[in-house]
Formats: structure tokens, C-alpha cells, sequence
């Protein structure tokens, strides 16, 4: 159930294509609709000579193609996903945490009720599509402070979807540190999506999220997670490092967060902060080499047949196979609410607490103030962004990061992508099968 | 230049490959059919779309060429004059092998001829020539005569050269001037279209209609062939100096240049329009570029400037099938009643060679202008009987079909709804004059008759519906549209006659009625009781089977009735309509 509720202009002059190379030869992005194109032979040189021809080129392969939404679009799609903030408090006090350990700052200082909640996932049900997922996601602080809530909402949601026909799953997002055998029963049994904040080996992970009283954490997550992690069942268990300017030596600590059993571990580097810890415009250079360097590794295991364990490259690379293009860098205020302790609804979960991001309640959500939240937050609004040749692929990155956000800090992004466009070219020519390609025709 | 080999665009991802696939929904982007050749309108004129004689110029390979006239011997004759050679296509075919180092001479002093700006036309062409076989033609001496009979030439060197046969040998003999050389080509005739059918790459994008029209600028004054001027007045009526019609409207009555260079609205209406040369008066050539914003809209032949609110026409839908085939029948009784009143008037002038109109030459002129008005008319609601009664036939089950030729006994009064007036044959006299064009007056009279029956078409109701097609509401319409114009004709009418007294131009201001027993006119009823009943036979047949019988009533009215008509006439008699007793024809009452 989407519903187009209107548009917003794209800027005339902003990039139509991105010209980049690979150890393969010569390519070329067209941005809208992100379709990617070999020039061989003489083409590449040719597209470089005319500019004004290669864009009117450009512009005719970026038209819309059946199945594909207009990039000027703003839909306004039905509720699909929420997160609940069901804990105001953590055991953990992490010097980084967007969410002031789950009090928002003040913004939240109870625990969510079983009442709100349940409103909570119910209103989310009834105006689902059925067509698609559900899913609910736990939050705070650390949820499983309120586990209680958690197996409440768990069987309420699982019994009230499958009676209105919905495939319901769930998420959580959690420190790991208080994970019990019953919580792992829970999730083994489920499509339960855990993340699990783990900054690196010990030294960089007790460094930086220490317990309440100083100690570190890591050693009580590794004993805490091993089970799961040996035997997840049908939950998929993913590692989110967070990165602070002060360690990025990217590829030990990605190292050690595998040694402890993940599979897969996903890199963010911190671009906000409360205690200046976050990556300013000198880090970026370094990051992104530290960020290449893992990658290259990671490409080199799929070269080979093995699987790419860096989340940050395998979602780029599969976003650039299906030509992943988006106006909106998440589905906030979209598709995904998150909803605070007091019952409240806002876009994001990095948000509560924050008016400007606040759509409703259980009750309803205040569609003109979504929609005006939807048209402010296209691209194509972003000053910064609607000129840029990422603009679809980055789609301004998290909003609630946008005002942090610096020339160099996008260069980084667009230097990545970059290197994901190239890693691509070769790769899925390399090793078509990696993407599913079939090249038996 | 792209060659067939030259490297693609490879689609690497998903939304790559998604652009180039089969769409599934069927609209495809790219040009729209209308934009290809084969949907053209191909003429060869500069026209609407390509000009198909721009193919000749380029029908000698790596030659670009125009037909040209020439002087010859006195003669003007049409040559082959070469304006360029692709020297570049020259190298290459030579290089390949493909031409002669001769041929390529020759290209090249061709060339040369024309860069030294010599003139160069071709005069002699030898080759297959279609139909006509292998001939030499001597192109100075097609003249357009001996173009009949077993040695026949083409009129003119153009025609020869479409008759050549494609990819046949070809011989073209030039001759260049200053000083005077010879210039002898052996070639083919080019190929046109390649193997797929689309044009030759040897014609540039843009060539095939470089010729055409340019409705915006000059063509617009002097379109040679009345296309563009056919949807532009030469002349109309002036616009008014104010917004209402000056009291003296007849000054403004008058036929002006629309395109007249001397635009200000004065207080007194521009020169008429006269049979002399145009140029003096109308914009010019190089002013109707930046002019023809200052062109007036014309709207009931009148100049306008004012915003034009189009009269609503306002009908109340009849309620049921019946009802609207009551009115029909009515309506075509009211055709034939009113035809037979323009007749009448038309018959009581004096006939064109009665020496008393030679009183004026305004004089013979108006009453012919106004007899050939008055038949025009009279036919025209002849045919609006026929028209009505294809609509009645259409609403009817087959078979069930009754034509509809019974005169109305009473026809419809303009300002008086409630009030019909019998059909009263009289002479063209003034105040019947006034009665003709009260009763064309739109949205009254007849129009009104009309305009129910048109709503019900357009809003009809459920026995109705099902018949209803968009080619009776088309006739309905056109009758309504066709009571416009008899309206303004008799008022034209009326204009004409005005200086005049009924006694200059009609045979007898009063003229009696004749009685059964007339000879004349007993001849002239048995003929027109013969007419209705061929017209019967034939609306009946319907409209291929009755040809022969509608065919012989037309016939039969020039051949038959008009003579008798006038025999009465001349008798001293109105030409008058008696009453038919017979059911089918027997006069009819309003519903």
C-alpha cells in the first residue's frame, strides 16, 4: 500500500553518470536508477570527449524502466517495521551512545509497558502490508533489560499476525552482555535478526563500552553469545563495530570480532558524538584505506568461493548488482517507526525525544507531518546531496547525522562507493555465480 | 561515423539490463510511429511531411544534384545540374575496389568544375528507363511533347530519371562550360532504401524534408497549391471599430484583405477587397514573420477581437423512441415544406433572359445570384430530407423502415414557439423574404426542431441508445450547421434585392394560384407525385439497393420538373405543391 503523495523536483544540472575504471577497463554509472555499463574499446574515450553528448546519452539509459518508481517520488508506504525503546536503562555506559543509554537525554525515563507495546504492534499490524514482512524490533538502553516485554510482545505479535495471514519477524539490537539461555531459545526458534555491538578485540571493546561501574564487557558477551553463535537455529546473529577516530585499525579489530564466532561483522565509523570521540575530516583519508585494505581482503576470499564477511561490502555490492537507486537512505518516517517508552511514534530510533522527528502514536500518525518529514528528507531537498553522483546510492545517509555531515566526511563515501562499483565490475565478472549470474547462456 | 561494428554499451547490472529489456507494458520509449518513413504522407510537393523528389538528388552515387532549368537553343529545358561530389565516398570505393580509376577521374573533374564555379549539367542520360527500355535521352530535347505513342519520351528530365531502374547501369553525359568540356559517368543508379528498408545512409538526416512547407512565414502569404492560405481567409469582413456593431452596418459589410499591411481600426472600414494585385495592399513576405501576431481571428466571416463565446445550443432530450421518430418525421416534412416554399420563390423570378432586367446590369446580376441561391438552398433541404430519413431507417428495426415524405401541413415560427404557419407558396416578395430567414434564424425554427432531437442522440434514452451511432448525431449536427449558412444567404438575399422593387424582378408580383385543370400545372403535379414516388421506392430499397430509383428522381428533377416548373412560371401561375392524398405522402401534422 503505497502512496505517491508527491514530488520533489531533481536538480537539472546534478550528475547523470559517474565514470569510473577497474582492473577490467573502463565503466560508467548512469545515477538514476544506478545501471552500470562496460565502455570498451574506444567507447570510454569517446563518452570523455563530448561531455554534452554522453549526457544527453546518459539521461535516455537513466529513463525509467516498467517495474521502476520515479526518483522524484515521495511514497508514503504503509507501516511495515517498528522498533519499541522498551528499556529506559543499560548496564553498559558506553561514552558514544547516540541514545544516553536509553534515557534520550531525559526524553524517556520509564520502562515501556506491556500496554504500550501491544498497542504498539497492533496498530502496526492492521495497517501492514500483507504482502511483505513485518517487523519488530527491540531497542533501548538494552532491551533485554525488560526481557519480560520482549517474550510478551514476541508471542502477542506471532499470534495476532498469523491470524491476519502476515509473515512476522523481529530484530534487536543488544550489547550481548546479558543474553540468557532463554533468550537464545527464544531467538533460535524465530527469525530473530540479533545485532550485536562489538567494538573489536578485548582491549578496544572494554576501552570503549565499559560497564556502568568501569569494567569491561567483552569477555561477558564472547561467554554469553557462544551458543548462539555455534548454533543459531533460524536467528541470523550479525556484529556492528563502532568505530571511534582514536582506533581504526579496521582490519584486527574485524579480526577479533570473528574470532569470538560471528560470521559477519559491519564497520560504522562515528560521526556524532558527545564526548569527541567522533572521526573529524583528517580521519576520513585514513579510514577509508583502513576500510579498502579489509575489503580487498574480504573480495580476495570470494575470489576464491568463500563468502564476504564485511557487512558493509556485501550490502554495497548486492545494492549495486540490482541497481539499488532510493531518494531516502532508510525507510524512517517511511516504512519504519520507531516507538519510545511513553507510546509515542517518531522516525527513527536515534530520535526520540526529538519534536521534529515525532509522526504520532498508536493511535495514528499525523500524515501531514510525515508527509512534509518524507519531502524534507528526499534527497533532492538536500542541498548538500542533490547535486552529488552518489545521491541515490548514499541518499544523504542517516539523518540523524546530517549535521555532522562535511566535505570530507562525503568524499569518504563516494570514494567508497567508488572502490564498490570497481570490486564489482571485477568480481561478478570474475565470479558471476558470487551474484547469482548465470552464465551458462 | 558509428559502423555496424563499431563496440556497444555493455549492460553489467540488474537495472542495466532492465533497461534494455522487453517492456511489460508495451509502451516503448523512442520515436513514436508517426516519426518513420513509411508512415509519412510521401509527396512530391513540399508538403505535409517528406518530399519524395528530394530522393532524385542524390540518384547518381557520390553525386548530390538538382534539376534545374536551363536556356537551351531558346528552349527552356529542365537538366541534371551536380551541386557536389563526395569525394571522401570516391576515395574509399576506389580504394576498395569498388569504383574505376576512370570513374573516380571523372568524379574528381566534376568536382573541380564545380569548385571553380563552372557550370556543369548533365545533358544526356543512357540506361534502362523502366517500361521504356534502354534508350538514350537527349534531356534538351524533352520538351514535354511526344510523350504519347510507342517512341514516347518522359515530359521532363525528373521523370527520367524516376524511371531508371535501381542498380541498373547508367550513363550520364556532362557538360561543363568555360571552357567546354565533356564529362562522360559510367555508373548504377543508387539504391534508396538499404536491405532493411530504411533510408540509405547516403542521404544526410534532414534531407528528405528540407523542402517542406513553412506554414509560419512566407508560404503563408503565397502557398502556391491553397493549402495553408484553405485554412486562412484572403479575405473577411473588418473588424468593428467598437464593441458594438456600428449603426450604419452595411459600410461594414464588406470583403477586406485579411492580410492587409494597413492595420489600424479607424473609424471608417478598410478598402474592399478588389481583383488586383495583392502586393501592394498585404503584408509582406519578410513582415508576416514578425506581423502575423497582428492578424485578426475571423469568426462569422468577420474580424474579431473580441473574446468569442460560442452559442450554447439548448435542447430538452426527448423522452422515448417514439416521440424522436414522431419529431423526425415532422422534421423531414418541414425539409420538404420549406424546399417546396424556396422553389416556389425561386420559380416567380424573372427568367434570366427576360429583356426587362437588362434595366441594370446590378439587376440581372442580383436575381441570378438570387434564383442560384434559392435552388442551392432548396436542394440543400433535399438533402436534409434524405439525411433525416437515414437517421429514421437507422433507429428502426430492419425491416420495419417507412420512408418519411409527408409535407409538413405546419412549420415551426421563429418567435413564436407556439405558433406554426401553414406552408404558403407565394412569390419571392419582400416580406417572404423576411418569413426564409426567420425560420433558418438559429436556435429558432427549424434549428430548434432540431436541437431536441440532437439531445436526445446525444443524451438518449434506453429504447433509444442502442441505435444511436456517432455518424446520425454527425447529421443531425450538419443540418443544424447548414441552417447557419441558409440564414446568412437569405440574409444575402434580402441585401441583393434591396435596391430593387418586386415588380423589376419577380414575373408577377402576384401571381395566381392555378386550379386543377391547368395544364401546366396538372403536368408539373403528375410529374412531381411521380418524383415522391421514386424517392419512396428508393429510401426504402435503402442505400445501395435504391440507387436506381434516387438516381432517377434526380434526373428527373433537371430533366423533367424544372422545365415544367418554369412552363408554369411562364404561364403566368405559381409554381405551387398540391396536397397528395396519398397516405405516404399526405401532409403531416407537428407531433
Amino acid at each position: 500500500m503505497m502512496r505517491r503523495a508527491g514530488a520533489v523536483a531533481a536538480q537539472p544540472s546534478a550528475p547523470s553518470f559517474k565514470r569510473f575504471r577497474s582492473s577490467l577497463g573502463e565503466h560508467v554509472l548512469i545515477v538514476p536508477h544506478t545501471r552500470v555499463f562496460d565502455l570498451p574499446g574506444d567507447l570510454a574515450d569517446d563518452w570523455d570527449a563530448d561531455p554534452a553528448a554522453s549526457t544527453r546519452l546518459a539521461l535516455t539509459l537513466a529513463e525509467q524502466s516498467p517495474g521502476e518508481t520515479a526518483l522524484e517520488d515521495v511514497v508514503v508506504p504503509s507501516a511495515q517495521s517498528i522498533s519499541l525503546n522498551v528499556s529506559s536503562a543499560c548496564n553498559l555506559s558506553c561514552g558514544y551512545c547516540y541514545a544516553d543509554r536509553g534515557g534520550f537525554g531525559g526524553a524517556q525515563s520509564t520502562r515501556m509497558t506491556a500496554e504500550v507495546a501491544i498497542a504498539a504492534v497492533d496498530t502496526l499490524l492492521a495497517g501492514a502490508d500483507r504482502r511483505a514482512p513485518v517487523t519488530i524490533g527491540f531497542l533501548g538502553g538494552e532491551p533485554l533489560l525488560n526481557r519480560a516485554l520482549v517474550r510478551q510482545v514476541v508471542d502477542h505479535a506471532e499470534r495476532a499476525g498469523a491470524a491476519l495471514g502476515l509473515d512476522v519477524r523481529f530484530s534487536m539490537t543488544s550489547n550481548g552482555t546479558l543474553l540468557s539461555e532463554a533468550d537464545i531459545a527464544m531467538m533460535r526458534t524465530r527469525r530473530f535478526a540479533l545485532t550485536v555491538s562489538v567494538d573489536g578485540g578485548g582491549a578496544v571493546h572494554d576501552r570503549q563500552r565499559p560497564t556502568a561501574r568501569g569494567r569491561g564487557s567483552f569477555a561477558e558477551l564472547a561467554k554469553r553469545l557462544a551458543p548462539l553463535l555455534a548454533d543459531p537455529g533460524s536467528a541470523q546473529v550479525a556484529a556492528r563495530m563502532t568505530v571511534q577516530s582514536d582506533s581504526m585499525d579496521l582490519a584486527v579489530r574485524f579480526d577479533a570480532v570473528l574470532g569470538i564466532g560471528f560470521s559477519e561483522a559491519g564497520v560504522s565509523p562515528l560521526r556524532v558524538s558527545s564526548n569527541g570521540s567522533e572521526l573529524a575530516d583528517e580521519h576520513w583519508p585514513g579510514y577509508l584505506a583502513e576500510l579498502i585494505a579489509l575489503s580487498r581482503r574480504e573480495l580476495g576470499r570470494a575470489l576464491a568461493g568463500g563468502s564476504i564477511r564485511l557487512t558493509n561490502l556485501a550490502v554495497a555490492l548486492k545494492r549495486i548488482h540490482a541497481g539499488s537507486a532510493s531518494p531516502y537512505p532508510c525507510g524512517a518516517g517511511g516504512g519504519y517507526f520507531s516507538v519510545a517508552a511513553e507510546g509515542k511514534w517518531y522516525a527513527c530510533h536515534r530520535a526520540v525525544g526529538d519534536a521534529a522527528y515525532e509522526l504520532g502514536d498508536s493511535r495514528g500518525l499525523d500524515e501531514k507531518r510525515r508527509q512534509d518529514f518524507l519531502v524534507e528528507r528526499h534527497v533532492h531537498s538536500q542541498t548538500d546531496c542533490r547535486g552529488c553522483w552518489a545521491r541515490y546510492l548514499c541518499s544523504g545517509s542517516c539523518h540523524q547525522e546530517s549535521r555532522s555531515r562535511s566535505a570530507a566526511g562525503c568524499d569518504f563515501i563516494r570514494d567508497w562507493l567508488s572502490f564498490c562499483l570497481s570490486a564489482y565490475c571485477e568480481l561478478s565478472t570474475r565470479r558471476p555465480e558470487y551474484f547469482g549470474i548465470d552464465v551458462t547462456h | 561515423m558509428p559502423t555496424v561494428d563499431a563496440p556497444k554499451l555493455l549492460a553489467r547490472n540488474v537495472a542495466a539490463v532492465r533497461r534494455f529489456s522487453r517492456p511489460v507494458a508495451g509502451s516503448v520509449a523512442g520515436n513514436p510511429v508517426s516519426s518513420r518513413l513509411e508512415s509519412g504522407v510521401g509527396n512530391c510537393f513540399p508538403g505535409l511531411e517528406c518530399d519524395l523528389r528530394n530522393l532524385e538528388r542524390r540518384f547518381l552515387p557520390f553525386l548530390e544534384i538538382e534539376f534545374q532549368l536551363f536556356q537551351v537553343n531558346g528552349a527552356v529545358v529542365q537538366l541534371i545540374q551536380p551541386v557536389a561530389v563526395d569525394a571522401a565516398g570516391v576515395s574509399t570505393a576506389l580504394a576498395n575496389g569498388e569504383l574505376s580509376q576512370s570513374t573516380a577521374e571523372v568524379y574528381g573533374d566534376i568536382g573541380d568544375a564545380i569548385a571553380a564555379a563552372r557550370l556543369v549539367a548533365g545533358v544526356e542520360l543512357s540506361g534502362t528507363f523502366g517500361i521504356l527500355g534502354q534508350r538514350r535521352l537527349d534531356l534538351t530535347q524533352l520538351d514535354g511533347t511526344n510523350t504519347a505513342g510507342p517512341n514516347r519520351n518522359p515530359p521532363d528530365a525528373w521523370t527520367a530519371v524516376r524511371m531508371l531502374t535501381e542498380l541498373s547501369p547508367l550513363e550520364v553525359t556532362f557538360i561543363a562550360l568555360e571552357p567546354e568540356e565533356t564529362f562522360i559517368l559510367n555508373t548504377t543508379r543508387a539504391r534508396y532504401l538499404d536491405d532493411n528498408g530504411a533510408l540509405s545512409a547516403m542521404f544526410l538526416p534532414g534531407e528528405l524534408t528540407q523542402s517542406l512547407c513553412s506554414p509560419w512565414t512566407h508560404d503563408f502569404r503565397d502557398c502556391g497549391c491553397f493549402y495553408w492560405a484553405s485554412n486562412h481567409p484572403d479575405i473577411a469582413q473588418p473588424v468593428f471599430p467598437a464593441a458594438v456593431p456600428p449603426a450604419d452596418i452595411q459600410s461594414w459589410t464588406t470583403d477586406v484583405p485579411w492580410q492587409r499591411r494597413d492595420r489600424p481600426v479607424m473609424p471608417t472600414p478598410p478598402a474592399p477587397a478588389n481583383t488586383g494585385s495583392s502586393r501592394p495592399v498585404e503584408l509582406r513576405h519578410y513582415e508576416i514573420n514578425r506581423r502575423w501576431q497582428e492578424l485578426h481571428f475571423v469568426v462569422g466571416r468577420r474580424e474579431t477581437t473580441l473574446p468569442f463565446k460560442a452559442k450554447k445550443l439548448s435542447g430538452t432530450p426527448l423522452p422515448n423512441l417514439p416521440t424522436l421518430l414522431a419529431h423526425l418525421r415532422y422534421a423531414s416534412g418541414v425539409e420538404i415544406g420549406v424546399a417546396q416554399e424556396y422553389l416556389t420563390a425561386a420559380y416567380s423570378l424573372k427568367a434570366d433572359n427576360d429583356p426587362s432586367l437588362g434595366v441594370s446590369a446590378q439587376l440581372r446580376d442580383d436575381v441570378r445570384a438570387t434564383r442560384s441561391e434559392l435552388m442551392r438552398i432548396a436542394i440543400g433541404e433535399m438533402r436534409h430530407t434524405r439525411a433525416v430519413n437515414d437517421v429514421i431507417r437507422a433507429l428502426m428495426p430492419p425491416g420495419t423502415f417507412e420512408p418519411a415524405l409527408r409535407v409538413a401541413r405546419l412549420l415551426p415560427q421563429a418567435g413564436h414557439p407556439d405558433v406554426d404557419r401553414p406552408v404558403v407558396p407565394r412569390p419571392a416578395s419582400k416580406p417572404a423574404l423576411d418569413d426564409f430567414i426567420s425560420i433558418e434564424a438559429p436556435s429558432a425554427g427549424v434549428d430548434g426542431l432540431y436541437f431536441d432531437i440532437l439531445a436526445t442522440l446525444e443524451n438518449p434514452p434506453a429504447d433509444v441508445g442502442p441505435f444511436v451511432a456517432s455518424e446520425w448525431t454527425e447529421a443531425i449536427s450538419s443540418i443544424i450547421a447548414e441552417g447557419e449558412d441558409h440564414y446568412q444567404t437569405f440574409l444575402d438575399i434580402k441585401e441583393w434585392l434591396a435596391p430593387h422593387v418586386e415588380a423589376d424582378y419577380l414575373r408577377n408580383v402576384n401571381p395566381p394560384r392555378p386550379a386543377p385543370g391547368q395544364a401546366q400545372h396538372d403536368a408539373f403535379q403528375v410529374a412531381y407525385a411521380a418524383l415522391l414516388e421514386d424517392l419512396h421506392t428508393g429510401y426504402e430499397k435503402g442505400r445501395l439497393s435504391g440507387a436506381a430509383e434516387v438516381n432517377a428522381a434526380r434526373v428527373a428533377m433537371i430533366g423533367t420538373i424544372d422545365p415544367l416548373a418554369h412552363a408554369v412560371a411562364e404561364a403566368g401561375f405559381l409554381v405551387a405543391f398540391d396536397d397528395i392524398a396519398d397516405p405516404r405522402f399526405h401532409p403531416i401534422d407537428p407531433p
